[in-house]
């Protein structure tokens, strides 16, 4: 009788990047396989403590999830960073954060940082996101990251290689897509990667809604030229957000990516803002990406409006159709159906789910990471389009990655 | 080359690729017999193995919770899928589309795969089944690391990216450690067991899955699937009555 065990052998990689886009960016937990170390390695306290934490944005999401964060019971927030004062004093105080330990300017995150705290969760603009992730890293941090990972192609090349160093360094890093997390999401993806509607040809990617920043566009009308009021109105900020199709709708993209489990070949696009007056961000985007095996995905977005609330991802195979709603049901219909099921609250059940995963990663040892390949993935395939529908023709996803292009951010006005 | 050159090839093609396997990467060639329908039957040992997959792996999915499985008892598998031919030998009627002796047969229900290791039994006076879902996992992992990991997927599978679309003659990609061929891609393939979340305990005997339930687990991916499909530790179930396109089977002999 042989005696072997596999439990500690990783799974076949990912198909080399040199070869294929599926399994983009996954290289770093395919080649490290599970580095599971002892949980005392892995987080210096007693296994039962709970972590410190401290709150990098302190805006609307942040202090909502950080409210998860204090219901999981294994965490506790003892350092608070957002550019306004104001922000971090009335998370802090909710929190119980020291006045000391709550930190402003855009360099504030940088002095939570030189704290002892175990993780950083970042939940500020997404223009922030690569270079506090970074940082973070270096600071030998575990990264809880908000999406989208980054606004442009080097900070998503950034995030990559921040997620690269933290495995290295035996740090977690998670980037909180919630679809990922929820089990009717999952099946059936995993039914159509399995080929249960035959054929995938084509598919599309919706995300509708209507206005979503409260009063940012009231605060940009009243002072166009506040740079304070307009780092508050990053919603409405093409640099700052990474406009709408990369700050929101990237949850539509992301299950086309997913199910695929590929990346495009290449896109056209067009788009505009003719609903919006504030901001620079458009207000509607429509892209075709054609991806490899000849599959055509068409995606459309407004943020404006009224009447249509829906983010959704279908892909259409020679036996069957895969049906996702971020906000409803998702299910397989054809020859080979999967009922699935109705979805109760995603946007803070998958959050939940991911707060819990953190933990876990964390306590177990697992630095793998493995939400960073298909995060980055999804987040340049939102590039692709803006790149597309910005310049109102076809961008390939080579010509995207030579180019390299930033989007740069005013930050003039701002105090460090 | 064409569809019916490279069937024909294929037989030589399998054998010569396992002759040039590296030694040093893969234990000696189990003993192999070959039946009266020409199935190549090969000698797995018996054995223990990690089954699923580890937290962190790539592509993992939930469902997949490791575990230890013990095989207490030697079988062998056959080194391909069934194939048309072999089935037409045994059983009337419909085989799949495209027709070709050396196409894996597939659209039959689990009932009839059943059926076939019947038949089959009586022929060669020996028990054939399908094999159990451990069974099917252990001969994929074959103690070795994964072809897929060593070789690169196009190498050893049939699959969404290299396989326009249809199933190819059973045997045309590389053998894993112990010379089974097309474990990954081509065609997925039912197995014995009733489909439903592994039993958490982390150390089990010649599992069988279930007793009772009308979901079969299917293995290995397919023509159709994604690379997440085409893992040794990738399960799916399907109903017991589906007849589907790119489902087949292979068969265990009791030792």
């Amino acid at each position: 009788m042989t005696d072997q065990n596999q439990a500690d052998r990783p799974e076949p990689p990912a198909t080399s990047l040199a070869t294929s886009r599926r399994g983009f960016l996954t290289a770093a937990a395919a080649l490290s396989g599970p580095l599971l170390v002892s949980p005392r390695l892995a987080f210096g306290a007693e296994a039962n403590s709970r972590l410190t934490v401290g709150l990098v944005g302190c805006g609307g999401r942040g202090t909502w999830i950080a409210d998860l964060f204090q219901k999981h019971g294994g965490y506790q927030f003892v350092a608070a960073a957002d550019y306004f004062q104001d922000r971090a004093d009335a998370f802090g105080a909710k929190a119980q954060v020291s006045a000391e330990r709550r930190y402003s300017g855009l360099q504030g995150y940088a002095r939570l940082l030189q704290t002892d705290v175990d993780a950083v969760v970042i939940e500020s603009p997404p223009f922030f996101h690569p270079r506090q992730a970074a940082d973070a890293v270096d600071a030998g941090k575990h990264v809880y990251l908000a999406k989208p990972t980054a606004v442009d192609l080097p900070g998503c090349r950034t995030v990559e290689e921040s997620a690269r160093k933290a495995t290295e360094t035996k740090r977690a890093f998670l980037v909180d897509f919630q679809t990922r997390t929820d089990p009717f999401y999952r099946e059936a993806v995993k039914r159509s990667q399995y080929g249960d509607i035959g054929r995938i040809v084509c598919g599309e990617a919706v995300y509708v809604c209507g206005p979503t920043w409260g009063d940012q566009a009231k605060w940009l009308t009243e002072k166009p030229n506040d740079p304070e009021l307009r780092l508050r109105a990053w919603g409405l900020d093409r640099a700052l957000s990474g406009d709408v199709i990369t700050e929101q709708n990237i949850h539509a993209l992301d299950v086309a990516t997913w199910v695929l489990d590929a990346a495009p070949l290449s896109a056209v696009g067009t788009g505009g803002r003719g609903g919006r007056k504030a901001g620079s961000c458009w207000d509607h985007f429509s892209v075709v990406y054609a991806f490899p095996q000849e599959v055509t995905v068409s995606f459309s977005s407004k943020q404006l409006g009224d009447g249509a609330d829906d983010i959704s991802c279908k892909m259409y195979g020679t036996d069957g159709t895969f049906d996702s709603h971020y906000f409803g049901e998702v299910a397989i219909r054809g020859k080979l159906p999967y009922k699935g099921g109705k979805i109760p609250n995603l946007y803070t059940d998958g959050a939940i789910a991911n707060i819990a995963a953190f933990h876990e990663a964390i306590l177990r040892g697992d630095f793998t990471n493995p939400t960073v390949g298909p995060s980055v993935r999804s987040n340049l395939t939102t590039i692709l389009g803006r790149t597309a529908a910005y310049r109102g023709s076809r961008v390939t996803w080579d010509e995207m990655m030579a180019a390299n292009e930033a989007l740069p951010a005013d930050l003039s006005g701002l105090r460090s | 080359m064409g569809r019916a050159a490279r069937a024909a090839l294929a037989p030589a093609v399998a054998a010569l690729t396992m002759a040039l396997a590296p030694a040093l990467t893969q234990p000696p060639s189990p003993p192999v017999s070959v039946n009266s329908l020409g199935m190549r039957m090969v000698l797995v040992p018996a054995g223990r193995f990690g089954m699923g997959s580890p937290a962190g792996a790539p592509m993992r999915q939930e469902e997949e919770w490791p575990h230890q499985v013990t095989l207490t008892k030697p079988f062998r598998i056959s080194a391909t899928e069934v194939t048309q031919g072999q089935w037409r030998a045994l059983m009337p009627g419909r085989v799949g589309s495209p027709a070709g002796d050396d196409l894996p047969v597939v659209s039959l229900g689990w009932m009839e795969a059943v059926e076939f290791c019947r038949k089959l039994s009586e022929r060669e006076k020996s028990v054939y089944r399908l094999p159990t879902e451990a069974e099917w996992e252990y001969a994929c992992r074959a103690n070795a690391q994964d072809p897929a990991a060593t070789a690169g997927l196009d190498a050893v599978a049939w699959y969404a990216d290299d396989s326009d679309g249809m199933a190819h003659a059973v045997g045309t990609k590389k053998p894993n450690a112990w010379g089974l061929l097309d474990m990954l891609g081509n065609v997925a393939e039912w197995t014995a067991d009733v489909y439903a979340a592994y039993p958490h305990e982390a150390e089990q005997t010649d599992p069988a899955g279930p007793a009772s339930g009308t979901s079969r687990v299917v293995r290995g991916g397919s023509f159709r699937s994604f690379p997440p499909a085409l893992r040794c530790a990738a399960r799916t179930g399907t109903p017991e009555s589906y007849q589907l396109a790119h489902l087949g089977f292979r068969v265990v002999q009791q030792e």
